[in-house]
């Protein structure tokens, strides 16, 4: 296997006056959606960058959930990067079931498409594995279904979630907030109708 | 092409393999090899966008206590900070890059970056609200309707996201404008003359002639503009002439006509020494602007500061505990965190 290249998807956590490190975020739209990394925040703390997240990333619908992690700790490739290791085999490593495995686990985010999407990737699923090298195997091997762009283990034990007790106080507002939406504003050629009509006040 | 270390044959193959995958309509992501200028003109071009933004904010800002209702002062302050928001959109794609935040925002408190002209024009009456949002905000997404299209990934997602946002802002100027526009004679003549000062900025916002445009054509054939100035100013025009006189208003422009031939919409000379006077700074708010923005942020620093203190002792406190061999005391984590309502 040649040299792995594993990179953090941000060199730049020095704190400084203005720049608290970088966290990655996670939004979740519905329960029946996967999470997707939608951008970064810089912030002091987890809790300082989940509200952060929520203020940058959630003013409008919808949203139920929000991860956030410390960007040191999403570990990401390429596809040009993984060049030469899609076909290696998952390495004889101890199983994360087996007693004694001392493996750590790894949230997976697949970029899967070059559609237009205003989203990086979709969570897939999560690996155990005693080395990142050993997951970042693991993970090339079990999502496989779907062609890997780009894909980022991020460390599990380094995610922070929103509180789903209060995910309505912390979500719900965006959805009565209707004057945000363009469809409440009447189109150019209603536009056009008024003018020559008069508007209605 | 001026700026590109292109002398070895490797770096030959690399840049051959790279514009395939652009042609191929696959998108750079970042850790994906890039030609150095391509880097820098997307740091270049990304980072004044979110300074743009940002500076963005103060014209329309400085008018969110005069809202003549409660619905506008909503609306207003929704897009404020819409505006804020779209910024940081844009200063992490700009980060993925290897510039750090910290970086774009000094060079910007220090004078030293570029951000759109049309924000250092001032803002004199409230229909600016409504005239900022139909014309700069729509000349706005027709501009980042083309970058969603980038090659550079993570500027088109940032593009995308801000899209759907700013249609929203791009309207509401243009129902409030309409409403001025048929409304009382006082009415009607504050928007005529919001119009009469905002016309002009709001094409030269789309940036100089093609002609004048050296970087264009690179630019074009590494995906990152899919359009040309002149290709999105025509755009702009097409949609925004009609629309304006429909609403009874007149566009200041003695020699605007549509050209029966093309289908297009013709305006009269742009006065780029006005264009190129704002950019280098001397425009009308530039001064102001700027202060605006240094007050702020030097206002804030205590925040910052208290902030970075918290989360280090937190740190500390933790680690402190870790090596005593207790149990730290959990992290103020989310999961207690209360919505602040």
């Amino acid at each position: 296997m040649s040299e792995l290249r594993p990179r953090a998807t941000s060199d730049n956590a020095a704190p400084g006056d203005s720049q608290w490190p970088r966290w990655e975020v996670l939004k979740q739209d519905n329960e029946r959606k996967a999470h997707q990394a939608v951008g970064s925040v810089h912030a002091a703390d987890a809790e300082h960058a989940l509200l952060m997240a929520r203020t940058v990333f959630a003013r409008r619908p919808s949203a139920v959930s929000m991860w956030v992690a410390p960007a040191a700790c999403v570990h990401a490739w390429t596809a040009q990067e993984l060049e030469g290791h899609a076909a290696e085999a998952v390495p004889a490593g101890p199983a994360p079931s087996e007693p004694g495995a001392a493996s750590q686990r790894y949230f997976v985010v697949r970029k899967s498409s070059n559609r237009r999407s205003m989203t990086f990737g979709d969570l897939v699923g999560e690996v155990a594995a005693p080395t990142l090298e050993a997951a970042l195997a693991r993970a090339l091997s079990e999502f496989a279904d779907a062609p890997i762009l780009a894909l980022w283990l991020i460390e599990a034990d380094a995610v922070v979630r929103s509180d789903p007790a209060v995910a309505d106080p912390w979500f719900g507002p965006a959805l009565d907030k209707t004057y945000k939406q363009q469809s409440i504003y009447s189109s150019s050629a209603v536009a056009r109708k008024d003018a020559e009509e008069g508007v209605p006040e | 092409m001026p700026g590109l270390p292109l002398s070895d044959a490797e770096e030959q193959r690399l840049l051959a393999a790279f514009e395939a995958r652009i042609n191929a309509g696959e998108k750079i992501e970042p850790g994906d090899w890039m030609p150095a200028e391509y880097r820098r003109q997307l740091i270049r071009m990304i980072s004044q966008h979110a300074h743009s933004e940002w500076v963005g904010m103060l014209p329309e800002g400085e008018w969110i206590t005069s809202a003549p209702s409660l619905r506008r002062k909503l609306i207003l302050i929704a897009k404020v900070q819409d505006e804020a928001g779209h910024g940081q959109y844009l200063y992490h794609a700009a980060e993925t890059l290897g510039i750090s935040r910290e970086e774009m925002v000094d060079a910007l408190l220090e004078g030293r970056a570029k951000y759109s002209s049309v924000f250092n024009y001032p803002t004199l009456t409230w229909a600016d609200v409504g005239m900022i949002g139909w014309l700069v905000d729509g000349a706005a997404i027709k501009n980042q309707v083309m970058l969603a299209g980038a090659s550079y990934g993570p500027y088109s997602r940032a593009m995308v996201r801000i899209c759907a946002e700013e249609t929203f802002h791009h309207k509401q100027g243009q129902e409030m404008i309409r409403r001025y526009a048929a409304g009382t004679p006082g009415q009607r003549k504050m928007a005529q003359d919001a119009l009469n000062r905002w016309w002009w900025p709001s094409l030269m916002m789309l940036g100089p002639h093609d002609s004048d445009s050296p970087n264009t054509p690179q630019l074009k054939r590494w995906g990152v503009k899919v359009k040309t100035n002149d290709e999105v100013r025509q755009e702009f025009l097409d949609e925004h002439a009609p629309d304006l006189m429909a609403a009874g208003l007149k566009i200041p422009d003695p020699d605007l006509r549509f050209d029966e031939e093309t289908g297009h919409w013709v305006h009269g000379p742009i006065d780029w020494d006005e264009f190129w006077r704002v950019v280098k700074g001397d425009g009308p708010c530039n001064a102001e602007r700027l202060a605006a923005r240094r007050k702020a942020h030097d206002e804030g620093r205590w925040v910052r500061e208290a902030m970075a203190a918290h989360a280090q002792r937190a740190a500390q406190a933790a680690s402190a505990a870790h090596s005593d061999g207790t149990a730290a005391e959990p992290e103020p984590s989310a999961r207690r965190a209360r919505a602040d309502g």
